[in-house]
């Protein structure tokens, strides 16, 4: 294929100054790359928050009764909760869905006594949604259709000081607005790595809570998807199939402190895209501005040949977008090995935190952050190059255009 | 050769506003080219030679009169129209040749045709006006492979590429030697005569004058004289004078 000369001359015109080329492309390249790199870190990290709130008992949505989203009551129950366990699984894309059913009380052990949250659940499927009771070094979880038996978090078993088969006393108070209380056997002892949540873990099987607090059914029940990046979806999906008398909440409604962090750092992180980029820009705008300051009387000259503004324009953003390739390249060159390496590795913020264990509100994060990498860096170092390059040519090609050849000729002469 | 009115100037006045002062460049100047004239514009410096050349060449606007070029009110024409005119009918030399320098000769020469939409036998016409004036063996060179007559007649090949009408000629010889000025005005008589372009030389230079038809002096942005001469006998045809 031949370049037409229009296009030679942009390309030839940027190897008038290689140095200057060179150095505006390691600019939109490192530019580029920093950007890339931030991206995936942050799109990553968002990920992982994501799926730790969503392992860390809350799921990735959650069917609810109506008036949950506004209360926000324990007390509340599904009606017909299994019907509806029962279509929510039905849904495509919904892997795994457990019931819920909580209440506050207290547990007692001899002279000492914790105030904890009780959770209801169904022990066949709550392991699958909770890692925080995956691991259970000493005892087991809790079987279906045992009744009386509890799981609890090892710091909370150190706070009462049981161990395995100890009889716990739990006092609730009931719906009637009595105290209810009950005999539960420690059948194992779960340990997360986080002080702060090993300490409030205790499961009993949803039958139990019905029974201390008098209220049947469960309050919630807790989904995961296969793609949690369309979660929008399930929940207009599930809506459609449910009656008004339930509501569909996704984690970032369970954990608004939490959502809210991810959207900051997203925001953080755009912000931060946005000022390497606009440095980016002025850079190549004073570039592309001094190169054409130097080329004045050429211009005047082609434009003295019966070469338009249109035309003029288009060669400069040729150059700009000529460019913006290599920086693209050069960009991945750099951006790709590192977003891969805090993918693979991740970037490890124990040290940080100074040892202490990863937990927030009840969830529980792995110390060691990795991005996310993929296809999608691909098109984004080219759109994120060819953006700043492309604009930050449009000035500089204007005031090429607007170059008064008569005048530029006799300036020279 | 026909007598057809190429230029028009009726009374033409050019003020430059440096904002300070203003400089009146040209001052009522009145003059009529016609087609295949050979017309050298002589005065001293400061006299408004070029000014003349750059407003025929629809680069600037004229202050005050009446500028007609092929027919067209100079005056009254857009930016782009002005562009188009130059592309299609005018033609340009200036001193300083001032070729493409990251392009070769062949794609200095090719770049108006591209500017003109010539299609894909560009190439080949850009050649054949390069062999023309026996430039074939440095079609590849850039300017700064060349000497300044080699650069002179690649820069008039670039004005006669687009086959103007008019060919305007600022200092065309200044910045070369006796032989190679020889050379290229008679070559640009040739092309004159044979494919009937006419000239207007912005000049200082006796060798140019001695080749002109025609002969007008300006003195202080005004025509002081304007004469008719027979011009030095023309030797050789393009086809001989390409081997120099």
């Amino acid at each position: 294929m031949r370049l037409s000369i229009s296009t030679r001359y942009a390309m030839c015109s940027l190897r008038r100054h290689l140095r200057r080329t060179i150095l505006a492309v390691l600019g939109i390249g490192l530019g580029s790359a920093v950007c890339l790199f931030m991206i995936a870190f942050v799109r990553g990290e968002g990920r992982m928050m994501l799926k730790a709130a969503a392992e860390s008992g809350a799921g990735h949505l959650r069917v609810v009764p109506a008036q949950w989203p506004k209360t926000r009551e324990n007390d509340l129950r599904l009606e017909d909760w299994e019907t509806i366990r029962d279509v929510t699984r039905g849904t495509e894309g919904v892997t795994v869905v457990t019931p819920h059913a909580r209440t506050e009380g207290l547990l007692a052990f001899g002279t000492r006594v914790a105030g904890v949250e009780i959770v209801g659940v169904d022990p066949d499927t709550e392991q699958e949604t909770n890692r925080l009771v995956r691991n259970i070094p000493e005892g087991h979880y809790l079987l279906a259709g045992a009744p009386g038996t509890t799981v609890i978090g090892r710091a909370l078993a150190e706070r009462l000081d049981v161990e395995i088969d100890d009889l716990l006393m739990v006092t609730v108070a009931s719906a009637s607005g009595e105290m209810s209380s009950a005999m539960l056997r420690i059948v194992g002892m779960a340990e997360t790595g986080s002080e702060e949540l090993d300490s409030v873990i205790c499961h009993v099987n949803l039958e139990d809570v019905e029974t201390l607090t008098g209220r049947t059914g469960a309050a919630d029940l807790t989904a995961m998807v296969d793609n949690p990046r369309r979660l929008e979806h399930f929940v207009r999906d599930l809506s459609e199939r449910l009656s008004d008398d339930y509501a569909v909440v996704t984690w970032e409604e369970i954990m608004p402190e939490l959502a809210s962090g991810v959207k900051v750092d997203e925001t953080w992180t755009r912000l931060t895209v946005a000022i390497v980029m606009i440095v980016v820009f002025l850079g190549i705008m004073s570039a592309q501005l001094a190169a054409v300051l130097e080329r004045r009387r050429e211009f005047a000259v082609l434009s003295a040949v019966g070469m338009r503004g249109g035309r003029l324009i288009r060669v400069m953003l040729a150059e700009g977008l000529i460019l913006g390739l290599f920086g693209s390249v050069l960009g991945l060159m750099f951006g790709l090995p590192a977003a891969y390496y805090v993918a693979t590795q991740g970037i490890d913020f124990t040290e940080m935190y100074g040892g202490a264990d990863m937990a927030v509100s009840n969830v529980l994060f792995d110390p060691v952050f990795k991005g996310d990498f993929g296809w999608w860096l691909i098109p984004l170092a080219f759109e994120l190059a060819l953006t700043a390059t492309i604009l930050s040519s449009l000035y500089p090609a204007w005031f090429a255009m607007r170059t008064d050849p008569a005048a530029a000729l006799r300036v020279e002469q | 050769m026909t007598n057809e009115t190429l230029v028009e100037a009726k009374d033409i006045t050019k003020v430059y506003d440096t904002g300070k002062i203003e400089v009146h460049a040209l001052t009522g100047v009145s003059l009529t080219v016609c087609q295949g004239d050979l017309l050298a514009i002589v005065g001293p410096s400061g006299s408004g030679k070029t000014t003349f050349l750059n407003l025929v060449g629809a680069l600037d606007v004229a202050t005050g009169g009446q500028l007609t070029v092929l027919g067209q009110d100079i005056s009254a024409m857009s930016r782009r129209r002005r562009a188009d005119l130059r592309l299609h009918a005018l033609g340009f030399v200036f001193q300083a040749y001032n070729l493409v320098p990251v392009l070769t000769a062949r794609e200095n020469v090719e770049f108006v045709l591209e500017l003109q939409g010539v299609g894909n036998e560009r190439a080949w016409r850009a050649m054949e006006i390069l062999d023309q004036l026996g430039l074939s063996e440095f079609a590849d060179r850039r300017p700064n492979e060349m000497s300044g007559g080699q650069q002179q007649r690649v820069a008039v090949a670039r004005a006669v590429a687009s086959k103007p009408q008019l060919v305007l000629a600022d200092e065309p010889t200044a910045n070369l030697d006796g032989e190679n000025a020889e050379t290229l005005l008679t070559m640009m008589r040739r092309l004159n005569h044979e494919q009937d372009i006419t000239f207007i030389f912005s000049t200082h230079d006796p060798r140019v004058v001695a080749h002109a038809r025609r002969v007008v002096t300006l003195v202080d942005g005004r025509v002081a004289k304007d004469e008719t001469k027979t011009p030095a006998p023309l030797s050789g045809t393009l086809a001989e004078l390409k081997e120099k």
